[in-house]
């Protein structure tokens, strides 16, 4: 158990210094004010202006274009960037999955551009009628000599509209079990067929439903073996994911990471500032009263338990928190918590107001919170799980599913919470 | 709060810890089934088990080597109220390594020495009175184990001996609780003024610390029967527990066990080893494991029908208990209240 100060030696000092240096450069209001208003995770130029410094993949090895940072620098990288509201810079989950799936000369040909900070992935799990169910994929790819033709649409591909790669689940054999007939891809995004458009969310963030109309991608973008593609999908996870691992006490807990990445911290410091200082008719400042002080230290509480959840467990109990208080947050404030960022009088600058909207996706993004309680209830607690037909259903109709999948047999943890719980940690 | 901080995120207990865990867990296991807890209501004390818990030097333990103890951390002691709350052992255990704490404390008063070693002992337990005398009469835990009772009277702390403990008065949680009325006894004077509330409060915040840890393993426990009754319990062809409508209610028992007790143990640490930066930890901890515990249990409960509504039920055992602990000091969402008083005065 510790929970004590990192203490940094000369050279670890003189690192901060100089992330602080080079994220002050780059970092700007005006990117911070553009993500605000955009609502996309990343500004392209950002992201380049630090792959110049090997800092879009700062772990990586000085020789393959990242910054070689050690643990404690790359956590002292990370909280600099938080500090300047930057959440991640993200893409790496896909790269590994690239780098040990992809073929040699694809790899080679992006890698230098990834660490450069000039190449983006994004990620195509999710599909209209799908939701969490990733493996219940029904975007069709279909092989036509050295070339297969996709067809069908994702939503929620956010970043696509920045991005030139689109990490790509697709269903190449309807016959078989679910989780048996897909096939990843990396499909470049400027293929001919492919129509990109914006979906935004009351949380300000912009997304996007991509169709694919028979669009032709070479074979040399696809990922794995044929109809392999959940081990593609999982096999980079498996070795790396927020879940797994156990906390070396350098790394904050999930929950944490998840809320901090949120504006729910924001929201509540700036409900502090405003019962410190607003007035009430009567000339007292809210703080005076007890029952806000209640209220308020109900919240701090709330939020303090959450962030110490761990695992599967901060998944769910983040997302509670975060919506559960950031309301709470709205009402104590009253009125002027329903302002936005740059509206006249906005507590906070609008923080109140975003982080309420904000909790709400939190509660969905890299699999909703039942899709975790379920594993919970299942992994952690032990308890039976249900046979429901769907969980191991063939994807065409009109075949015997339950006994031939039942032959095969379900890997243990191949199911789509596990996957979710894994993406999770890197969205 | 700077939320940028660059601290340890370790809550893992060391192999030292993780031993004394195991050895704790043992015996608890051993000697302490439900159907001794059972055994003791409406008093709610085990003469013997107590006894036998004097060998494994619970009392000793959390008072500081110079004063003849074992010098615990107040992590260890969070191991130890964890393991003690986990099988709802009916003994004056938090009292007494609270109070040990406190008499070691205490300066220059003569005879304390002795009472500590009663309380070492194990065979004069003193207690603590939560608030302050008001002059008039309160409930205090444990006080029909005790003839002496600990009280801020005004800005003294007094050490007031009664010739006998106290009647004890049946309650929710069959806990050892009596009436405790300043008016009576003799009285010594431990301490005066600012140092006689600060050992007051750090008594009691110590006394919310272990409690909060107690309240935490006995809702894993109430968890650990209803998952069992879940996994069994068949209804329409299938066990309860494969229903989301079972389940998920569950999950939240769990999320909030494992989310509180990392919570506890950070309060613990920081107390031990950083007191100043962070005091808004314990009485976080304390309205945060009393709110789970409520809720916990209640859902332990209910998950049995009306089978966990019998005193059948080992599961009643931890429902009665969990309200019948944790607002022994009082309402526990003052805590909430001191969490923002902290924050009014811009201390965290």
């Amino acid at each position: 158990m510790d929970f004590g100060i990192i203490e940094l030696d000369t050279d670890q000092q003189r690192f901060q210094e100089y992330a602080c240096e080079v994220l002050d450069g780059i970092v700007t209001d005006q990117v911070r004010d553009k993500l605000r208003r955009s609502g996309e995770l990343f500004d392209e130029g950002m992201i380049a202006a630090l792959g110049a410094k090997g800092l879009a993949q700062p772990g990586w090895p000085v020789e393959d274009g990242g910054a070689g940072l050690d643990p404690v620098r790359l956590r002292i990288f990370d909280t600099e960037l938080l500090r300047r509201g930057i959440a991640s810079i993200g893409g790496d989950m896909i790269w590994k999955a690239v780098a040990r799936y992809g073929v040699p000369d694809l790899v080679a040909e992006l890698k230098p551009q990834f660490a450069a900070g000039t190449v983006h992935f994004c990620a195509g799990f999710t599909e209209p009628d799908g939701g969490s169910d990733i493996a219940a994929a029904k975007v069709r790819a279909v092989r036509d000599g050295d070339e297969w033709v996709i067809n069908g649409s994702k939503i929620f591909t956010t970043s696509a509209h920045q991005c030139q790669y689109v990490f790509l689940i697709t269903r190449t054999d309807p016959e078989q079990p679910k989780h048996r007939g897909l096939t990843m891809f990396l499909v470049p995004l400027s293929t001919p067929g492919i129509e990109i458009r914006a979906v935004h969310t009351f949380g300000g963030e912009r997304t996007n439903i991509v169709y694919y109309g028979d669009v032709r991608v070479p074979d040399r973008y696809r990922l794995g073996r044929v109809n392999d593609g959940w081990t593609v999908l999982r096999g980079p996870l498996d070795a790396e994911h927020d879940f797994a691992q156990q906390h070396d006490g350098l790394r904050e807990t999930f929950a944490r990471q998840m809320m901090r990445r949120s504006p729910i911290y924001r929201s509540f410091d700036a409900a502090l500032d405003w019962a410190r200082t607003a007035r009430r008719p009567d000339g007292t400042h809210p703080i005076d009263d007890p029952a806000v002080r209640t209220r308020l230290g109900r919240v701090a509480a709330d939020l303090e338990m959450a962030e110490c959840a761990e695992g599967p467990l901060g998944r769910v109990a983040s997302a509670d928190a975060m919506m559960r208080c950031s309301a709470e947050l709205v009402d104590l404030v009253g009125t002027e918590a329903l302002l936005p960022y740059g509206a006249d009088g906005a507590v906070g600058d609008g923080a109140v107001d975003d982080a309420h909207r904000f909790a709400q996706g939190a509660a969905t993004y890299g699999g909703t919170v039942e899709v975790f309680r379920e594993m919970i209830a299942q992994h952690v607690l032990g308890l039976p799980r249900a046979e429901r037909p769907g969980s191991r259903a063939f994807i065409s109709s009109g075949r015997e599913a339950a006994g031939a999948a039942r032959a095969l047999g379900d890997r243990p943890g191949a199911t789509p919470g596990t996957a979710v719980v894994q993406l999770a940690g890197t969205t | 709060m700077d939320h940028f901080e660059l601290r340890y995120s370790d809550f893992s207990l060391d192999d030292e810890q993780t031993v004394m865990r195991d050895a704790f867990r043992d015996f608890f296991t051993r000697e302490c089934p439900a159907t001794a807890v059972l055994a003791t209501e409406p008093v709610g004390h085990d003469g013997q088990l107590w006894a036998r818990l004097m060998g494994l030097g619970v009392t000793s333990m959390g008072v500081p080597a110079a004063s003849g103890g074992d010098g615990a951390s107040l992590v260890d002691l969070v191991v130890l109220a964890e393991e003690y709350g986990a099988v709802l052992a009916p003994v004056p255990l938090i009292s007494q390594v609270v109070v040990g704490r406190l008499l070691a404390a205490v300066e220059g008063v003569g005879g304390i020495g002795e009472v500590l070693t009663g309380v070492i002992a194990g065979d004069r337990p003193v207690v603590v009175a939560p608030q302050p005398t008001l002059g008039r009469r309160q409930l205090v835990p444990d006080a029909s184990l005790a003839r002496d009772v600990v009280v801020l009277d005004g800005t003294s702390l007094v050490l007031v001996s009664l010739p006998t403990a106290a009647p004890h008065v049946p309650n929710q949680g069959s806990t050892p609780l009596a009436w405790f009325d300043p008016a009576t006894g003799s009285r010594r004077v431990l301490a005066e003024g600012s140092v006689a509330a600060g050992l007051h409060a750090r008594a009691m915040r110590e006394w919310k610390l272990l409690t909060a840890a107690a309240l935490v393993a006995m809702t894993e426990s109430a968890l650990r029967i209803a998952v069992e009754f879940a996994k069994t319990r068949q209804t329409m062809g299938v066990p309860i527990g494969s229903l989301q409508g079972v389940a998920f209610p569950l999950a939240d028992v769990a999320i909030n066990v494992g989310a509180t007790r990392n919570l506890v143990r950070k309060a613990a640490w920081m107390a031990e080893h950083e007191p100043a930066s962070r005091p808004d930890l314990i009485p976080k901890a304390f309205a945060t494991a009393a709110r789970i515990a409520t809720h916990g249990t209640t859902t332990a409960a209910h998950m049995q029908g009306g089978l966990g509504y019998t005193t059948e039920a080992d599961a009643s055992l931890y429902f009665l208990r969990a309200k019948g602990w944790s607002v022994l000091a009082g309402d526990p969402n003052d805590d909430y209240r001191a969490v923002g008083d902290l924050l009014a005065a811009g201390a965290v």
